[in-house]
């Protein structure tokens, strides 16, 4: 790991060529001057909102579009829904139409998840032109396929006995779901769901910069004319929706015995055995979860009335004529012999940005999460100071993951030369933002036992870190990290397209001069690329269980 | 050693541990009885000085507990050692690290550090583990052990410490009677005759009279009876079990 980054750093250009701008450094201090004084008049405050209700409108649409995908899809990919009722011994073995639904099945949703939103959206656009239906799309098919993933491993990891015990009693395969395994998952899927909206907030965010409306396309137009104090009212505006769906989805996903496991594929504590079920607090009498499903209800129905969606558009002629004008001029890919070795050289930088970026992310949000956490150190009352500390992380790990990375990108091409190294930057920072929360969940969720152990037998606070929180956050924190990789590898794409370099900057130049094939080309790239850096972190993820 | 003198701890407005007098000598092997949520657990923290007395005093090994702050209090606590029913090991750590830990007070955090990388005094924790019967264990990952052998991973930390007194909270109640047994004498056969007082918390009555001197039942928080393990009779037992009467304290965190 040490060695890839190191090699990355070198390869992006770090000691070997000037990285840095120091020219632009009044401009930054500018825009961090803004912070204090963000516009505030009627007009751009009325802007703002409606730009807010935009944002949200995507992420809710997108996010119930992929739970619907998710719940369907998760189930049919489940090994649980191939695998037939026990009858005598032998179970794993020579079930060849088993194992083969199963793979086929995870092979389907492999593939739109290996693309990342921003480049559903421009493909998409393409099709149904400036459509409020694209926004939606682009984040309901990837997180879709996600959710469809997640969902199947936790109906997969959730405990199979009584299932067994209906199917053997000659119940559906769907009746026994419902009945036996969907409940038991319940409290795990609904928690995944929650993760997903916040991350359909950002995304919501990201997609709004290549178009589709809302705060990241007015933060991209208040950039081109330098109103920082514009871009400040925005920023705050998505730190504040972000700040809410990380608080909704907290307060809910604390419920659910193990909150942060699932994000990062960790496996299930389970204690005892399989017929062992856990018991949860009760869900049915739950007042904040009946509210939290009114509450989303009701957002769907705004959300569409806002958007003014029509699904018509879908098959609309001129969507259908568009769509075989864009199959035909995109393929066959180009496979050029130059193509293919300038696909390669920028898959490198690609990987090189993203290696960057995660570790950099790790790192920092690591920092930040023990910041964040320190204010609840056991069973003693934290100091003042670290409980301002701890406010204090917390707030910028807010502001890390509101800000798009693409301006943060354009933000810190003020004081670094343009290359893949601001690119990696500002995923670093967002994905801090991300992993920081993540961790110090992990952190805050660690039994005091252990550490309290250590302390009255007279351990000092800096050996009790070391002896009894390190080595049980960091194979977690190791976990998140990878998890993050495979995102940042994604992400790439949408700091490329603003110019930052690797593959996504290619395809910037390719959809920008109508070179439908080597569009083509560059997304299968994409596609193998993510492919790659999943199956190498879920290898580690496994050594590391 | 220990001496309480009218302590009580209060958890806000409910008392846990209400007027407790106490006194414990060097060598002595004393057994906390009483139900759950009798203030078992908070009468051990009280000893090993991770919590302060509420009201009253609590003298440990000479300090008066409301005196000693910061690292005096860390001092006093290196001469304690404490085992708990959960274990409270590091789990992903080897278990040479998890005895090794009970040398912390010893070790500065530059030492602490250095040990987690090459294990230091391996023959120090070698020893302590054969003393408990897994010494064979000594590089296996602490979770991949059953219950018991945490249980004496737990034992060999506090042996390598070395304290002058041992605190126990109910640690035999997730073991089966085999290993429930083999564990109280382990217990008991470090303290007594060495100089080395015990104070351990129990649920079965039976395992407190043989393994200890004198019982102490609590019940609701206060003392009922402190006699010696010869002088403790049906009745004293039963009044402390006895359904209905005083005691809704049930359901304490970790009774």
């Amino acid at each position: 790991m040490v060695l890839a980054l190191a090699g990355s750093l070198v390869h992006a250009g770090v000691g070997l060529q000037p990285t840095l701008n120091p020219a632009g450094w009044p401009q930054l201090r500018r825009f961090l001057a803004a912070a204090v004084e963000p516009a505030a008049s009627p007009e751009f405050l009325r802007l703002t909102w409606e730009a807010t209700l935009t944002t949200l409108a995507y992420a809710v649409l997108g996010t119930a579009m992929a739970l619907g995908i998710g719940v369907v899809a998760g189930v049919v990919i489940s090994e649980t829904w191939w695998r037939r009722p026990p009858s005598g011994r032998s179970r794993r073995r020579g079930r060849v139409g088993e194992v083969g639904g199963w793979l086929a099945s995870r092979l389907v949703v492999g593939l739109p998840r290996g693309v990342h939103e921003a480049v559903w959206g421009l493909f998409l656009v393409s099709i149904l032109g400036l459509d409020p239906l694209v926004g939606v799309l682009a984040i309901g098919i990837p997180y879709g396929a996600v959710t469809a993933k997640v969902y199947a491993e936790l109906l997969d990891e959730a405990p199979r006995g009584p299932f067994e015990a209906l199917r053997s009693a000659g119940v559906g395969r769907v009746r026994a779901l419902t009945y036996a395994l969907a409940p038991l998952a319940f409290p795990d899927l609904l928690s995944y769901a929650f993760y997903r909206f916040e991350c359909a907030i950002r995304g919501a965010a990201i997609l709004g910069i290549i178009g589709a409306g809302g705060l990241g396309f007015q933060l991209a137009l208040s950039f081109q004319s330098l109103r920082y104090d514009e871009m400040w009212t925005l920023i705050y505006a998505l730190v504040a929706v972000c700040g809410l769906a990380d608080w909704w989805s907290t307060t809910l996903r604390r419920r659910s015995a193990l909150p942060t496991r699932t994000i990062a594929g960790l496996p299930a504590e389970r204690e005892g055995h399989d017929s062992v079920v856990a018991i949860r607090p009760s869900l049915r009498r739950d007042r904040r979860l009946h509210a939290s499903a009114v509450v989303a209800v009701a957002l769907v129905v705004v959300s569409v009335w806002h958007l003014g969606i029509d699904v018509s558009t879908l098959w609309a002629p001129r969507a259908q004529r568009l769509a075989s004008e864009i199959a035909t001029s995109s393929l066959p890919p180009d496979l050029g012999a130059a193509n293919l070795a300038r696909l390669a050289a920028l898959g490198v930088q690609t990987l090189e940005m993203s290696v960057i970026a995660a570790v950099a992310a790790c790192v920092a949000g690591m920092v930040a999460a023990f910041a964040v956490a320190g204010g609840s150190d056991g069973s003693r009352p934290a100091g003042a100071l670290r409980q301002v500390g701890a406010i204090g992380a917390r707030g910028l790990l807010l502001v890390a993951r509101a800000v798009p990375p693409p301006v943060g990108a354009l933000l810190l091409l003020f004081v670094l030369l343009p290359g893949p190294l601001p690119g990696a930057l500002a995923l670093a920072l967002y994905n801090a933002g991300i992993l920081g929360r993540l961790m110090a969940e992990v952190v805050e969720n660690l039994d005091p036992g252990p550490l309290g152990a250590l302390r009255s037998q007279g351990a000092s606070p800096g050996q009790g870190f070391v002896y009894a929180t390190l080595p049980r956050t960091l194979p977690r924190f190791a976990a998140f990290g990878l998890y993050r990789w495979e995102v940042t590898i994604r992400e790439t794409v949408v700091v490329g397209l603003v110019g930052a370099g690797g593959l996504g900057r290619l395809l910037g130049q390719q959809l920008a001069a109508f070179d439908y094939r080597g569009v083509t080309a560059t997304v299968a790239a994409l596609v193998v690329l993510t492919f790659a850096v999943d199956v190498v972190s879920a290898a580690v993820r496994r050594s590391l269980r | 050693m220990f001496s309480l003198r009218r302590a009580g701890v209060r958890f806000g407005s409910t008392p846990a541990l209400e007027a407790v007098d106490l006194e414990v000598a060097a060598g002595e092997r004393v057994a906390l009885v009483g139900p759950s949520g009798a203030g078992k657990s908070t009468l051990l923290s009280l000893l090993n000085g991770s919590r302060r007395p509420t009201e009253g005093s609590a003298v440990v090994l000479g300090r008066d507990l409301a005196t000693v702050r910061g690292s005096e209090l860390r001092h006093l606590q290196r001469r304690i050692g404490t085992v708990y029913q959960q274990h409270h090991l590091v789990g992903p750590l080897r278990v040479v690290h998890n005895v090794n830990a009970g040398r912390l007070g010893d070790w500065s955090l530059l030492e602490a550090v250095r040990s987690l990388l090459l294990p230091a005094d391996v023959a120090t924790a070698e020893a302590a583990l054969a003393q408990v019967g897994i010494a064979e264990k000594l590089y296996e990952r602490t979770d991949t052990l059953s219950g018991g052998q945490q249980q004496r991973v737990a034992l060999a930390r506090v042996l390598v410490q070395r304290p002058v007194a041992i605190l126990a909270d109910e640690p035999i109640s997730s073991l089966d009677p085999t290993r429930a047994e083999e564990i109280m004498q382990l217990l008991a056969g470090l303290a007594g005759g060495t100089g080395r007082a015990l104070v351990v918390s129990l649920h079965a009555v039976e395992q407190a009279l043989r393994h200890c001197d004198r019982l102490v039942g609590l019940r609701g928080g206060r003392v009922l009876f402190d006699a010696a393990a010869r002088d403790v009779t049906t009745a004293m037992v039963e009044s402390l079990y006895r359904i209905g009467e005083r005691g809704p304290e049930q359901g304490e965190g970790a009774a």
